[in-house]
Formats: structure tokens, sequence, C-alpha cells
């Protein structure tokens, strides 16, 4: 059991999660279906967590070494996010976000077949590994989250019937992703000075992530001092996100990149 | 403009600063800043070194201390601890880092890149002085909010100070940074290390390297094509561990793994299993075309620098090889003698370094040309003395971050 199964997996997950997303449709005129879409979202989630769970065990490694396995998390925090913020905020639109976005990772993953690499080198081989990567990728989730809803708000604007409420949630997702993002990056920190003998040696992903952080940095300051004006704020969430993608996909296209440390994903 | 407008608009450099005069400052700064790296003939980099770092980073405490004390009516100083300052200057650091984020740092050609330093920013004039206005906006906003401490505003001090203290004790250490490396040779020795300007350096200890270590994966199983010499991905999936008894499926290829020894060197028709130095993994593979049921079977290798790789041609498109196995672990079993003549043993391996009387010792690398059998461990030594100081800022840091993810959604809870 590899991502030779993922096929099956996925398609099991994908199939429970679209039917889910039909009775999240229908709830909105019938509220008693929403109770059969939850249920068809959560034992979607639980065969995805037996998937990575078997393929950790499997692969004998963290499974958090390639862009696909990164993905692969990815699919797996964004239906929490979504289940937490609707317990706590009650938008459908959200869960339905959270649930289609997953999906969407695990169709990338489906066209991408992954690498059956257990291999892991040295400088990985660290306690620091599975929280350095973990934070990150759930703080990522939860920042994607943020600017669906920067996206919704510009959306609604444009519509004229923007709701502060829409920004409120928002900060929410930016406070709690750039709390993660923050120990993200001091994690990673305290990592190099015990691999490579610094803690910061601005390496490109380094910058990168560096620039992630200012970029939110930005937000949360101007959010906390112009809280009327909502328009700049999402415009300033649309860019800070924009970084992000960068930071994550970007850097191995850049000029800069045959000088980072952080490509370990050639093989 | 009318009139009307203009007695509504507040002017330029009328009390207190907005963006505009913020943003004019700051890119005053930058433009200064390169300004500097223009005509600045020198070309060393500007660093402080004890004592000189201990006395600013005082000194420059002290000042800001001061300056919130006394002088908060000047003009400077409440525009410093506003609002429009802090973004200014984020924003401004965030551009100047981004220019390092698309440009490599290294040495250019390119005149533009070279006369600007923007393929050294973090030593430019023009990131030290942004930088510079940032820690300063930071530095007074965090003595006054120190000076007046409430508890709900626990996790802004620890936010700011944190960040104030790691930034300004990492810029300034820079300069009592010490990074050195030395050659170790199994069986010898060693106390020369060179620093990072390839200075030798005389150490007040030596290194005798008893035993240097490598721990490998098996080596992998790849389908090349023929004609170009690459991996050819099998449907993009990519290579397989060598393990015996496995199985393998590369297109319509089954290619089974009867035999694997980790070293060994070819007899007549068959490997066998040694213990000599450069000795390659070998394996005996069976490989059938599940089109036209054909049999092939023979022995692989991956080679070393002793011996030649073997692979074996399956049809006229591809041959199976062997890749050269990945390193799962090296280490080195080293002394450290003192000139007291005190011998400390400890092993050393990536992700766990040894401290030594105020250096951290590393595990770097190996000669890798003779891969299991290099009788060289390069280890580095480091030593900076400022890492408490970032240390306090980090996990003052690392506090404030778990206080606002706790604290962020209440603030807004009450607010409803």
């Amino acid at each position: 059991m590899t991502w030779i199964d993922f096929p099956l997996y996925s398609s099991i997950i994908v199939i429970l999660w679209f039917i889910g997303l039909v009775f999240l449709l229908i709830s909105y005129k019938k509220q008693a279906v929403l109770k059969i879409a939850n249920l068809l979202f959560v034992s979607g989630w639980a065969v995805m967590i037996l998937f990575v769970v078997k393929l950790w065990i499997e692969l004998d490694r963290p499974p958090m070494r390639t862009l696909g396995e990164t993905r692969l998390w990815y699919a797996t925090f964004l239906p929490l996010i979504g289940f937490v913020t609707f317990i706590r905020w009650k938008y459908k639109w959200f869960l339905a976000y959270s649930f289609i976005m997953a999906s969407m990772f695990l169709a990338i993953n489906y066209l991408n077949p992954e690498t059956y690499s257990k291999t892991l080198m040295p400088a990985l081989q660290s306690p620091w590994f599975i929280p350095h990567v973990l934070v990150y990728l759930f703080s990522y989730a939860v920042l994607a989250a943020s600017s669906i809803v920067a996206i919704k708000g510009w959306f609604d604007s444009y519509k004229g019937n923007f709701n502060i409420e829409t920004l409120k949630l928002a900060d929410n997702l930016v406070y709690i992703g750039f709390a993660f993002l923050t120990l993200g990056l001091l994690f990673g920190a305290l990592w190099a000075k015990e691999a490579w003998g610094h803690y910061w040696t601005w390496d490109p992903k380094e910058v990168w992530a560096f620039l992630t952080w200012m970029g939110y940095l930005i937000y949360i300051h101007y959010r906390y001092f112009h809280a009327q004006k909502s328009k700049q704020a999402l415009t300033i969430l649309a860019l800070a996100f924009v970084v992000l993608l960068v930071c994550w996909f970007g850097v191995n296209y850049l000029p800069v990149a045959n000088t980072s440390v952080h490509t370990y994903t050639q093989y | 403009m009318s009139e009307n407008n203009i007695k509504i608009q507040r002017n330029l450099w009328e009390n207190p600063w907005g963006y505009i005069e913020s943003f004019f400052i700051g890119i005053g700064l930058i433009i200064t800043g390169l300004f500097l790296e223009v005509f600045s003939t020198s070309n060393n980099v500007f660093t402080l070194s004890y004592p000189y770092n201990v006395i600013f980073l005082i000194g420059y405490i002290v000042v800001l201390f001061v300056l919130y004390k006394w002088f908060t009516n000047s003009q400077i100083i409440r525009w410093l601890t506003k609002v429009p300052a802090s973004i200014s200057s984020i924003v401004l650091v965030t551009v100047l880092v981004m220019i390092m984020g698309i440009i490599p740092q290294i040495p250019s050609e390119n005149k533009i890149i070279n006369n600007l330093g923007l393929n050294h920013i973090t030593s430019n004039w023009a990131f030290l002085l942004i930088l510079f206005q940032f820690l300063t906006c930071l530095g007074l906003i965090s003595i006054k909010r120190i000076l007046q401490f409430k508890w709900s505003n626990f996790g802004f001090v620890l936010n700011h100070t944190g960040l104030f203290l790691a930034l300004t004790a990492g810029v300034l250490g820079t300069g009592d940074l010490q990074r050195l490396s030395i050659n170790v040779y199994e069986g010898k020795p060693s106390w020369v290390a060179t620093d990072q300007q390839k200075k030798e350096i005389e150490l007040p200890f030596a290194f005798f390297l008893k035993d240097f270590l490598i721990d490998e994966y098996n080596p992998k199983l790849a389908l090349v094509d023929n004609k170009t010499g690459s991996i050819a991905h099998n449907d993009g999936k990519n290579l397989y561990l060598v393990e015996k008894g496995e199985t393998y499926y590369f297109n319509n290829f089954e290619v089974k793994i009867d035999n694997f020894l980790s070293n060994a060197i070819r007899f007549g028709m068959r490997y066998e299993a040694v213990n000599e130095i450069g000795s390659p993994p070998a394996a005996k593979v069976t490989v059938k075309n599940i089109e036209n049921d054909s049999i092939k079977t023979a022995w692989i290798s991956s080679g070393s620098f002793r011996y030649p790789y073997e692979s074996l041609k399956i049809s006229k498109e591809y041959s199976v090889v062997m890749t050269i196995p990945e390193v799962k672990k090296f280490s080195s079993d080293i002394d450290i003698l003192t000139k007291e003549g005190e011998r400390i043993s400890t092993v050393l391996e990536v992700n766990k370094p040894f401290k030594y009387k105020g250096w951290k010792i590393y595990q770097l690398s190996y000669d890798d040309k003779m891969g299991k059998w290099s009788n060289l461990s390069v280890l580095e030594l480091v030593k900076d003395p400022w890492l408490p100081l970032i240390y306090i800022g980090i996990f003052m840091m690392i506090a404030g971050a778990i206080y606002m993810f706790w604290m962020g959604n209440k603030i807004t809870k009450n607010q409803e």
C-alpha cells in the first residue's frame, strides 16, 4: 500500500465529498439534509486520514518531503478548517469551498503520480521536521481560506452588499494562520541552528517565507488601525497570498532557486 | 483644486505626518543608501564586533528610552511611534527583501546590480538604513507598551519586544559570529581550521577521527531510455528501492529481484559478496516481457569509483539500471584532544551537533567521490556569543504567537 492505491482512495473520498456537496446545496432549501451532507463529509475525511496513516507507516518516514505529499496534507487540513469555521460562523459557502479545494488538491495529485521514494536525506532526519512542516501547512491552509474570504468580500462589494462580518471572518483566519506561520518560521530557525549551524542564512526559501510573514504583518497592522477601509485591506490580503504562493511553489522557478537548500523535490 | 479643498486637506509636512511623509522619508533613506553604495569605494562589509556592538546596543536602547521619555513632543519621535511610520517601514523592508528574493545574492556581471549592491542586500546601506528606521519604530513602540504595561498588552509586548531583540541581536551579532570548517582524516589529529575568508586558524584543541561511518539506503531500480540516457519515468511514477524478493512493474516489464548484495565484485558470470574498498552493490534481476513472455536474467550494479556500472538492456528502447545508493546517515566518531591532555569522545552526526567550550561542532560533509569509503570528514565549528539574546527574542515571539492564536479570536468575539 503506497501511492499505488491513491487513485482508489482518492476516488472514494471525492465521490463521498461530491455527494455531500450536492446535499449541502439542497440544504439551502431543506435544512434537514444538512446532517446527511456532514455525515458524507466526515466519512470522506475518515478515509483520507486512513490513507495518510497507512502511507506514513508504509513509507517509514513522515510523508512531508515532496510537493505531492504536502498537497496531501493540505487536502487533509482544509476540511478540518472548514468544519471548525462552519461550527463557529455557520457559513455554508465556506464549508463547500474547503471541500472543493481539498478535492482539487486530490485531483492534482491524481494527475501527477507521486514518487515512491522512501529515502530521507540526513538533514531532514530531525525531531523538528514534523512540527516545522505540519505547522506551516496548517498555516498555509488557513491563510488560503482567508484569501477566499477576501475574494468573496471583493465580489460582495462589487455587487454592493458587502458585510463587515466577512472581513471579521478573514481577520480571525489571518490571526490563526499568522500565529502558526510565526511558529513555523521560528521552528525552522531553531532547526536550522541544529542542522546547518546558523539560524538564518537568507536562503531563497527563507527569504520568501519572511516575505510571506511580512505580507500578513502588513495586513494585520493595516486592519488594526484602519478598521473601516475594507477594500484596501482585502487587496493587501490577496497580495499577501500571492507572496505565499511564490514561497510555496514559485521559489523553484525563480533565478535564485539553485542557491537554495530547500529544494528536496528533484527526485 | 478649489479653495475649500485646500482648507480641508492637510498640507504636506503639516502635523501629524501621514503616509505620504512616511514613504517620502523611507524612500529617501533607501535612495541615500543606494548613493552610498554607488559612491563608497571600500568593498568592506560594514559590521561591528565586540565590544563596539555591545556598546552600540546599550547606547541604542538608552537613546530610544531617553527619546521616548523626554522627547515625545518632538515631531520626529511622535511620527516614529505612529502607525504610518511602522507600516511604511514594514512595506519598504519587504520591498528590499523581495529584491533579495529575486536577484541571486552572488557576484554578478550586471553593472546596475553591482553598482547598487543589489546582490548583497543584507549588507546594503539602503537595507541597513531602512531596517534601522524599522527597528527604531519597533523599539520605541515596545518601550511605550512596556512602560504603560497592561495585561491586555501582554501579547503585544511579547511579539514586538521579541522581534526587536531577535533582529537587533541578529544584525549586531554578525560581527562576532565565527564559522570555521576543518578537514579531519581518519587516524590523524587535526587542529588547523579555515574561516569563511579561507584564512587558516589554529584551534586551541585538536580533533582525532577514530572512524567515519556512512549508512546507505539500498540503491534504486530505474528504467533508462537507451537513446537519451535519461530516466524514463514509468508513467511519472518513480524509482523503486532494490530489495531481495521484490517484484516491480515498468511499463510492460515485470522485474523480479532474485538476489541483492550490498558490497560485491564480479567473478566471471556472477557477483560475489566481498568486503573490499570500492565494492559496489549488485543485484540479480529477472525481467519478463509481459507481451511476449521472453525472459532475461542478469546481474546489474551501480558501480563505484573503482568499478564500472552494469545495466541490463531489456529492449531496443529501455535498459534497467541501478542508481548509486543514497546516504541515510553519516557520522564521525571523534576524540577532542586538549592541550592539557584531556580526551573527550563523542559521535557527530547531521542534526546532532556537539557543544564544547562555546563552540558548536557540526558534521558538515565528507569526500563524496569516495562515498562510504571516505576517510575524510569535514566538520564545522560555530561560535555565536549573541545566540542567547536571539533565543530570548525567538522564545518571546513563540509565546506571543501562542497568545495570539488563543486571544486573537476572543478579542473579536468580545466585540460582537
